[in-house]
């Protein structure tokens, strides 16, 4: 059976590249393991920043109106949920994919497409904050943090988890990179 | 020794006409993001609209003001000093957001600019085979830039054309209709590009882990 398993990699255009020169920099165990943290760290920081996000909530009375505070209320916040938590979903998947297997090419392509996401998501969600705490008096827009405190607070951490997540998936990247390739 | 094999290896795999054509098809796909990320970022930067509100009315002299969109932030001393004036001007700023949409926008069409006169001109420059590492980092960096750009101006947009409710927040796109269309122009521009950018990367990533002997993609 492994000897099955054995001829069907052999004959795979990937893994005989293991036969050419350009094979001199494999997988050692410290960069797998390096790999492996890193994707472990990401997983954390997205997850941390979707579970922030998804518990702020605050409401403050202004001259007998209630004003609540959800995140649910900007579909800025809502698209920065979604995609942490998609985010953190992939890097729960892919730490139980190995690096020899013949996944590890779409796990690379995969990588650069929710780097993207990630950082697309952090940067709108940042422009509606500093909207929200700076506020915009020529367009009319008046800053909210001012009223409810916690709401904004709990916003700026899951920034902040966003964008260490999303700087560890560009390091994840280049380093998968520089463990391929260079 | 690994450096005549490389050398030698880019050669067998830059002389087959499918290779050449491929290549060709590449380097047509970022003619047309560079065209599409450099008008993205001149149509948001001379996006500009003024209209005229009739603020009170004095005796048989209505006093006018002027509201201006523009997108970029300007200073405080200037805005003293052109209120001052009658009619006065007030400046409606789209904030950091579409400042930063349109400095992402230029550096994307300045790294395809460059990137294209390399593939062009440059053949001969001996990157010691690092060409294609270089080419796909890069490109992974600009399209992770552009993808922000993008997203911030996108989300600020919508706020801009539907408002916020719940944070007392009008929209602002009944007034401005010019600025609103030209900006939704850009955006779209935007993101032809940045799609184009991110099957560029993928293909260049894809041709480095092909071993070189063999001339597919």
């Amino acid at each position: 059976m492994f000897h099955i398993f054995k001829t069907l990699l052999a004959r795979d255009p990937f893994s005989s590249s293991l036969d050419l020169p350009k094979a001199k920099f494999p997988m050692t165990k410290t960069r797998r393991i390096f790999t492996l943290l890193l994707r472990l760290l990401a997983m954390g920081a997205t997850l941390a920043a979707t579970i922030i996000m998804v518990t702020s909530h605050d409401s403050a009375e202004v001259l007998n109106l209630t004003f609540e505070a959800k995140y649910s209320n900007e579909s800025t916040f809502k698209y920065f949920v979604i995609a942490e938590a998609v985010a953190s979903g992939y890097s729960l998947i892919v730490l139980f994919i190995s690096s020899k297997s013949l996944l590890r090419h779409l796990v690379m392509i995969l990588d650069v497409v929710i780097t993207t996401v990630l950082s697309s998501s952090v940067s709108a969600a940042m422009a509606i904050a500093h909207v929200g705490k700076k506020g915009n008096s020529h367009a009319g827009w008046l800053p909210i943090c001012g009223l409810v405190h916690k709401f904004c607070n709990q916003v700026t951490g899951a920034l902040i988890a966003g964008f260490i997540a999303a700087i560890i998936y560009l390091v994840l990247l280049l380093y998968t990179l520089h463990t391929v390739y260079i | 020794m690994a450096l005549e094999t490389e050398r030698k290896t880019e050669a067998i795999f830059n002389s087959t006409p499918a290779q050449k054509q491929k290549d060709r098809i590449l380097l047509l796909l970022r003619l047309v993001a560079f065209l599409a990320t450099a008008s993205a970022t001149i149509v948001m930067a001379l996006n500009k609209q003024t209209i005229t509100l009739v603020v009170a009315t004095i005796g048989n002299n209505p006093i006018k003001a002027s509201l201006t969109a523009k997108f970029q932030h300007t200073p405080a001393f200037v805005l003293v000093l052109y209120s001052l004036l009658i009619p006065s001007l007030l400046h409606i700023y789209n904030d950091c957001a579409c400042t930063f949409f349109v400095v992402a926008n230029a550096q994307a069409s300045f790294h395809n600019l460059l990137i294209l006169v390399l593939e062009i001109v440059g053949h001969k420059i001996d990157f010691k085979g690092l060409r294609l590492a270089i080419i796909a980092i890069l490109d992974m960096l600009i399209v992770v830039l552009a993808a922000a750009g993008d997203g911030a101006a996108v989300f600020m947009a919508e706020l801009g054309k539907n408002g916020n409710s719940h944070a007392r927040w009008n929209k602002i796109c009944d007034k401005f209709q010019t600025f609103c269309d030209h900006g939704s122009g850009a955006l779209i521009a935007s993101f032809i590009g940045l799609i184009l950018l991110l099957i560029i990367n993928i293909i260049s990533i894809a041709k480095l882990f092909k071993p070189k002997s063999y001339n597919t993609i």
